[in-house]
């Protein structure tokens, strides 16, 4: 009995531990960030005054962070593409012809994750700079690189997806039915796939907005990059930026985890 | 009027074999189940039927045309799976309708298939709701609809029931067999459950390790078993002593009957149900154990000439019998015939 309200204690103060550990440099962010005092007077004297949004609208209204948050935008809806075209069929094909070939493909699509960013830019860069400058040149040659970092996680919420509403058998049941293959693929597995697909789209997104990496070795103007320019001028505005970067990528998770659940699939069974 | 044939089909999954040389024939409008443990080849027989896997060798013939290489699309079948595979995005309507619509049907001819489906399978009130929002028994109602609403030239069901609590299974399954004699599509049902199939097939094929063990009427299949392992999967089997008796009969727990399926050689023993045996108050052996089910009660008795049985007497009359009772068994006199096994006498 002793032991057991100690142990839960400790568990207690474990966890206040680790939520101190985010919360109170996230507060410390957020209270430099937003409120309009000097770093020297943010003391506890100071913790209801001067509250302002002002950095961040001057932040987001900042043309170069305007058109960097598009690009990567753009990315990201290119990389998703990129993505469903490559891994759509790919899984679908998977489930229903060839289920022994899954965990092949799971390992495979996980490749990407093995290699380091710098090793693959460095790799691609050596290669195409000879073969294809233009191709470097261009901000879009960053789609392939994210399309290819987020292939583990899209692979695995589209697998999820179509084993969670028994692909197979209603393949099955479709053909048994006369229904020819498009007609399966388009009115079956599609429709019920969306979840998978908004899913896999969210993570994708949220990817490409916290990506620094890739695009600074390749001097790319994305917002992750183009933050950090926009810190070194307005410190407190690329701060709160980056807050606000964070806070709707949480949000864009929150809804992938929803989405996920109200199809019957565990978060945890997807490797995240 | 459609036959269906399966002729010489052999199946192997790397090493494992499926189907050795199966052979299965059957009559236009006929219900017949395929039934065994699992693992005995009888669901990839009827996948191989519906064109999912494709056989290594022998041929699938309907009406005497050779389907053997039609995709699963162009045979016309209806089929009904064991987990419903209802299409999740469409209401239970929506489902029935999908296999007209593939058939390019007319939205009128549509509307009257899909009622008169919906009504024969008393969906009615559940007609518009999605299959997360059906029970087991419901979902697979919907199932059967949408088999049976493009009128196909054969039935193909899939462990149906199992899935499905005991008491939806045996309406369920009786609900099965009155539409089936309604519309006469020739059907073909698998199953693990000899309840299921001897309640409802015209004839029952008894399948072990990819084999046909026999292909009978249920009655048949209980009362004249080809062969070890069908007299032991079918019903409860006793297997006493038996010895040689004067014109080729056989001396069976006191009494002389005829012996079938004699195979092997010595030593002999007699397949013998649990009701063929009549118990007698007095005598050598013991009761070890009784157990009341309702208009039987079941004795486990323990015989020093015999060995162990099991024998279903009537409750009336066995009132009072209680374990560690004297008894005497013998076989009942309306009993003319046993199976006798000789030889081997394990399973198979």
């Amino acid at each position: 009995m002793k032991s057991s309200r100690a142990m839960s204690i400790l568990k207690w103060a474990f966890l206040v531990l680790i939520a101190m550990y985010f919360a109170v440099p996230m507060l410390a962010m957020a209270r430099f960030a937003f409120q309009n005092v000097p770093t020297v007077l943010l003391t506890s004297d100071t913790l209801l005054t001067g509250w302002s949004l002002g950095g961040l609208w001057s932040a987001l209204s900042n043309p170069k962070v305007v058109s960097a948050t598009w690009i990567s935008l753009w990315i990201a809806v290119f990389a998703i593409a990129m993505n469903f075209l490559l891994l759509v069929p790919l899984a679908i094909v998977t489930e229903v012809r060839s289920p022994r070939m899954r965990p092949v493909l799971t390992a495979l699509t996980l490749v990407p994750w093995v290699v380091p960013p710098v090793a693959l830019v460095v790799g691609v860069s050596a290669t195409f700079r000879a073969a294809a400058p233009w191709f470097l040149a261009n901000t879009l040659c960053l789609v392939p690189f994210y399309a290819l970092w987020a292939m583990p996680f899209t692979y695995r919420v589209l697998d999820n997806g179509l084993q969670a509403m028994g692909a197979r058998t209603l393949f099955e049941a479709a053909r048994g039915l006369g229904a020819p293959l498009w007609t399966v693929i388009l009115r079956v597995i599609m429709p019920n796939m969306r979840a998978a697909l908004v899913a896999a789209a969210m993570l994708t997104t949220a990817l490409v907005l916290g990506e620094y990496a890739f695009a600074s070795l390749l001097l790319k103007s994305t917002l992750p990059t183009q933050m950090l320019v926009y810190a070194g001028g307005d410190p407190r505005g690329g701060l709160a930026l980056a807050l606000f970067v964070l806070v709707v990528t949480a949000v864009c998770l929150g809804i992938v985890v929803r989405l996920m659940r109200k199809r019957g699939v565990s978060l945890p069974t997807t490797g995240f | 009027m459609t036959t269906v044939e399966l002729r010489n089909v052999h199946k192997t999954f790397g090493q494992t074999l499926a189907l050795a040389d199966f052979s299965l024939s059957i009559a236009s409008g006929e219900l017949v189940c395929l039934l065994g443990p699992s693992g005995c080849g009888k669901t990839t027989a009827l996948r191989i039927l519906a064109g999912f896997e494709r056989a290594d060798g022998g041929t699938v013939t309907i009406d005497g045309t050779d389907i053997s290489s039609d995709p699963p699309e162009r045979r016309g079948f209806g089929m009904v799976f064991q987990d419903y595979s209802l299409f999740p995005n469409m209401t239970a309507r929506q489902n029935i309708e999908f296999g007209l619509k593939v058939q390019r049907r007319s939205a009128d001819e549509r509307a009257e298939i899909v009622d008169r489906m919906i009504d024969v399978t008393a969906l009615g009130e559940h007609a518009s709701k999605f299959p997360h929002q059906l029970s087991g028994g419901q979902k697979q109602r919907v199932a059967l609809a949408r088999a049976i609403a493009t009128s196909p030239r054969v039935l193909l069901l899939d462990e149906p029931l199992s899935a499905l609590d005991a008491k939806v299974r045996e309406s369920l399954r009786d609900e099965i067999r009155r539409l089936q004699l309604e519309i006469g599509v020739t059907t073909i049902f698998v199953t693990h459950d000899q309840h299921e199939a001897l309640a409802i097939s015209d004839r029952v094929g008894v399948m072990s390790d990819g084999r046909l063990e026999q292909l009978a009427p249920p009655r048949e299949l209980y009362e004249s078993p080809a062969n070890a392992f069908v007299a032991s999967f079918i019903g409860t089997a006793n297997r006493v002593p038996a010895s040689p008796d004067a014109g080729g009969r056989w001396r069976v727990l006191g009494r002389s009957v005829e012996g079938v399926g004699t195979v092997g050689s010595a030593p002999v023993v007699a397949v013998v149900r649990p009701e063929q045996i009549a118990v007698e108050r007095t005598g050598p052996g013991r009761i070890m154990t009784t157990s009341f089910l309702g208009p039987i009660t079941r004795l486990g008795i323990a015989d020093p000439e015999v060995g162990e049985v099991i024998a279903d007497v009537m409750s009336v009359d066995a009132d009072g019998l209680r374990p560690g009772d004297d008894v005497r068994i013998r076989l009942r006199d309306d009993v003319e015939r046993t199976l006798i096994l000789k030889g081997d006498t394990h399973e198979r």
